[in-house]
């Protein structure tokens, strides 16, 4: 899901960029050092959509270097075990398939697959229900249930489900072809 | 961490951070993303090297999988779902997701039937109806 939070950070800034432009290399800093990066607790930093508040700096001493607390709003994806939504597969293989949610991927692997659909290998490694009506291929859409998440220094990896009610393709590439 | 542990989004534990925090559906995170991205663009000649991946992919994914398209929608959407005392994120699941039966949103967020929440079963029908009528007049 993604949420609207806000965050703090302190900035180091170096005294070259001192001057009636300092705002905005703050932020501009600010935006390239945070946008794009993922952590456990708050999950991936997708964009900053304004900046709060810039506290007073204080000088580091010995370096010269200025350090501001910036507090700041942003946009983050965070993926919650239990959560359901919907996913892109990206790759089908015997183990199951992933699939990415935005930046995250989710591993479904076939155990958390419905019984009845089979794995069927060829050019295009699909998942297949008996009476061939539900396939599952790569840029097939499903929704799908996240069971477990793993988090990286610098990714979450999700686990997921599509053996309950109401989950599983949604849209088929396939079947209009 | 022992909070972790316990998350569960079914059950509405994300933590009390998040559980405040607002939430955001997938058609208004494209809303929003549209904008820094011309925004980004208007910045430099060059706004690839500016994008980061999560950026890139998550802008394709709200694309992808947003439900309505124009702003007006959008609105009336959080609207609707807002008069029902929902939390933002099940507010957010629903708005997401559109289930078409009282028992497919039911499955969708557990939470909304649990723990002897004032939610009828009408309301909840009421509320689906609400929604496919926009998705129709849009």
């Amino acid at each position: 899901m993604f949420f609207h939070i806000s965050m703090e950070k302190n900035m180091q800034l170096h005294p070259r960029h001192f001057g009636p432009h300092l705002r905005d290399k703050l932020v501009a800093k600010l935006m390239k050092d945070v946008e794009g990066t993922c952590s456990g607790r708050h999950g991936f930093v997708v964009a900053i959509t304004g900046v709060d508040d810039i506290g007073k700096g204080l000088i580091r001493e010995g370096t010269g270097f200025v350090t501001f607390p910036v507090r700041y709003q942003c946009v983050v994806f965070r993926p919650f075990k239990g959560e359901i939504l919907e996913a892109v597969v990206t790759m089908v293989n015997k183990m199951g398939f992933f699939a990415e949610a935005g930046p995250v991927q989710i591993f479904v692997s076939n155990h958390l697959i419905p019984d009845d659909m089979e794995f069927q290998t060829g050019d295009v490694p699909n998942y297949t229900t008996s009476d061939r009506s539900v396939r599952i291929q790569k840029d097939s859409e499903v929704r799908l249930k996240i069971i477990g998440t793993r988090v990286d220094a610098t990714e979450i990896f999700c686990i997921g489900t599509i053996k309950d009610d109401f989950l599983g393709v949604i849209n088929d590439p396939g079947a209009a072809a | 961490m022992s909070g972790e542990e316990e998350e569960n989004a079914a059950e509405l534990k994300i933590g009390d951070e998040f559980l405040k925090a607002k939430c955001l559906m997938n058609c208004e995170v494209a809303l929003i993303l549209d904008r820094r991205y011309e925004q980004l663009q208007q910045m430099s000649d060059d706004p690839t090297n500016q994008i980061s991946q999560v950026f890139e992919k998550s802008m394709q994914y709200v694309k992808r999988f947003s439900r309505y398209k124009n702003p007006d929608a959008v609105r009336q959407v959080r609207e609707i779902l807002s008069r029902n005392r929902l939390a933002e994120f099940e507010l957010c699941v629903l708005g997401n997701l559109c289930p078409e039966t009282v028992e497919e949103a039911i499955a969708m967020v557990p939470s909304i039937k649990s723990k002897g929440r004032a939610l009828e079963e009408d309301a909840i029908e009421k509320m689906l109806h609400d929604l496919s009528l926009i998705k129709k007049f849009e």
